[in-house]
């Protein structure tokens, strides 16, 4: 598999004679690559935080909302905000906040003071359990649909799939899932309309049949957008002149789809999973609410209502990290498949 | 370009729907037969000569209610994509006229905007400033803006290096003239996809908002509110939700569908159309800042 690339390589960088020195400077810039592209992500990971910390000032809101009544003295509010450390400059704040972060402590919650990485830790678990199955469905049914339809290409099933993924990705996630409701738990009865069940408590069966139609409605918009980017990538690899070439040679046509074309045309396929990744965690949101469960959106949706800032920042914060992580995984992924494509970050 | 979008079938029957949705926004609820907030007995009715599409837990008639709750879920996307325009494309144009340090620093703003989970933020955000709907449409305008800096800038990064701005430069004009008589004119086509597909997202948004009940107060009805209200009594009224989701979905294709339209008539002749087609197939998602994203709902090929 790797062949195509080291010819590629060593072609552009003037032929056998200079491959150790070439080597060295894939090497090096490489690591200016990943460098740089650390700093990108970094730079977003601040920005973001940023953001959220700004929401607590932007909205106006302190503990003394929440716990203090009507008969509030300007003395009391003063002594709950030094209490809470709202009397510092804001930098100082932030550094407080930011620094609780990294160590993975979100603060408390001003509701009712409670630990917030504590209350989210369950209520994570159910949004990632379906955003994780989410991801699973997406990236399977869509593999398998983009696929099928570039080995099958200008025939009816291309277009058959290409109508479906077409309509699919206009389809908001919540009207997927009232349509999955309707359809398999209230009319066929075959799967709960509502509810969760930990793993750990009622084992793979019952945890996966109540979050199974919640994953897949979460998943579609993901699966269109993968078969319809996989699709246009592989039609375009496979007319590639190295195609042509590993085709003059003898090589068999399946091998050349597996090896080279899927290797080289999978790309805006992975960078596309990286851009909805933020929707697959955001959409949990509506999703939750459709089969009504209590994760993580109703959490933060609860939190905000209520006014309790810090309890919001921290599901924002959690967010946010996925996000990131996961795009620095599939950037690794991308780098790994292609080199070339670590030029574009 | 007007014309031409009308020549096309699919320019046809876009703007006709969205035209008949606008009026429904405009005058929906002038012309709902029933209070859509005032409940009776008949609870949970089936449809009929009275209420053509049933009533609700509460005994309100569901057409009113539909009728009445266009407006926040119509006007709110032109609303969103209105905002959006302003705050995304007028930095986008900037970043490449005001010097490498605003470039450096809105371009890592748009990377952190589309990094954020859009939904949760919506929700949070909109929640935590107050709940109301101008909170909501500002949210979600700014957390949709990038897709106008990414075009707008693209746009005017061609644009500034091409040799009649080049020649205006050198004859003295203003960045300022530069930017109102060469760069506005080339970027309106793409602008205006854009703009199609902005409204069609940000209808999405406000409906799963609406439907989540953040941005508006209980009573008020939204077509989001219908889905939530039939969700509940899914047992009873298991076709409930059918009409709503139907109108939901066809709007959102007609958004979509104009915007495609729109992408391939703005080339001046049949052959450009071809061109455009053709590079259409072309397209990846490898893109950096620089290119013209795919937008959040993609666009059917």
């Amino acid at each position: 598999m790797a062949s195509i690339h080291t010819e590629r390589e060593t072609l552009a960088y003037g032929g056998a004679s200079a491959g150790l020195s070439s080597r060295w400077a894939v090497a090096r810039s490489t690591l200016a690559l990943a460098f740089r592209s650390i700093i990108v992500f970094v730079t977003v990971f601040f920005l973001a935080t940023l953001l959220t910390f700004a929401l607590q000032g932007l909205s106006g809101l302190s503990p003394a909302h929440l716990q203090l009544s009507e008969s509030a003295t300007p003395e009391a509010i003063a002594a709950l905000e030094h209490e809470w450390g709202l009397d510092l400059p804001l930098w100082q704040q932030y550094l407080n906040w930011f620094g609780g972060i990294v160590q993975g402590d979100l603060g408390r919650s001003w509701y009712n003071g409670a630990d917030i990485s504590l209350l989210l830790t369950s209520r994570a678990a159910i949004s990632l359990s379906i955003a994780g199955l989410a991801l699973l469905i997406g990236v399977t049914l869509g593999a398998v649909l983009g696929i099928t339809a570039a080995k099958f290409q200008t025939t009816w099933i291309d277009r058959a799939i290409t109508t479906f993924t077409t309509f699919v990705s206009v389809l908001p996630p919540f009207v997927v899932g009232i349509g999955l409701v309707a359809i398999f738990a209230v009319w066929f009865n075959w799967f709960p309309s509502a509810g969760y069940v930990p793993l750990d408590r009622g084992g793979l069966g019952p945890w996966l049949s109540h979050i199974w139609l919640p994953s897949l409605a979460l998943s579609m918009e993901a699966v269109a957008d993968i078969a319809r980017q996989l699709r246009v990538g592989l039609i375009q690899a496979s007319r590639e002149n190295y195609v042509t070439g590993a085709l003059v040679r003898g090589l068999s046509s399946e091998r050349i789809f597996w090896g080279h074309v899927l290797r080289n045309g999978s790309g805006p396929a992975l960078t596309m999973l990286g851009m909805k990744f933020p929707n697959l965690i955001g959409g949990a949101v509506v999703t939750e609410a459709v089969f009504g469960l209590a994760g993580y959106g109703r959490f933060a949706a609860d939190s905000a209502s209520r006014g309790d800032v810090p309890a919001v920042q921290g599901v924002l914060v959690l967010a946010i990290v996925l996000v990131v992580a996961f795009n620095l995984l599939v950037n690794l992924l991308l780098v790994r498949l292609s080199p070339a494509s670590a030029r574009g970050i | 370009m007007l014309r031409g979008i009308w020549q096309l079938r699919a320019g046809k029957l876009s703007v006709l729907f969205l035209s008949v949705i606008i009026l429904l926004a405009i005058f929906g609820p002038a012309l709902a037969p029933y209070d859509p907030l005032v409940g009776t007995d008949h609870v949970l009715a089936d449809p009929s000569a009275q209420h053509w599409l049933g009533t609700d837990y509460l005994g309100r008639d569901v057409l009113s209610r539909i009728l009445a709750g266009s407006t926040i879920s119509v006007l709110g996307s032109v609303q969103v994509a209105v905002i959006a325009l302003f705050v995304g494309a007028i930095p986008g144009i900037l970043s490449v006229y005001l010097g490498r340090t605003f470039e450096w620093l809105t371009l890592r703003l748009v990377d952190t905007l589309i990094a954020l989970p859009f939904l949760v933020f919506a929700v949070a955000v909109t929640a935590l400033l107050g709940n109301g709907i101008p909170q909501a449409m500002l949210v979600v305008g700014v957390m949709v803006s990038p897709a106008f800096y990414r075009v707008a800038r693209a746009a005017a990064l061609t644009i500034s290096r091409s040799q009649y701005v080049e020649a205006a430069i050198l004859s003295g004009a203003s960045i300022g003239w530069i930017v109102r008589k060469h760069v506005w004119a080339k970027i309106l086509p793409a602008i205006a996809i854009t703009l199609a597909n902005t409204m069609g997202t940000g209808f999405v948004v406000v409906s799963s908002l609406t439907f989540l009940g953040i941005g508006v107060q209980p009573p008020a009805p939204t077509w989001g509110g219908v889905l939530a209200s039939d969700l509940g009594y899914l047992n009873f009224r298991p076709y409930a939700p059918l009409f709503t989701t139907v109108l939901i979905v066809l709007t959102v294709l007609a958004f979509n569908l104009l915007a495609d339209v729109i992408r391939d008539v703005s080339g001046e002749s049949g052959r450009a159309l071809l061109i455009r087609r053709e590079k259409k197939r072309g397209r990846t998602a490898r893109q950096t800042s620089a290119t013209i994203p795919p937008t959040p709902h993609g666009d059917p090929q």
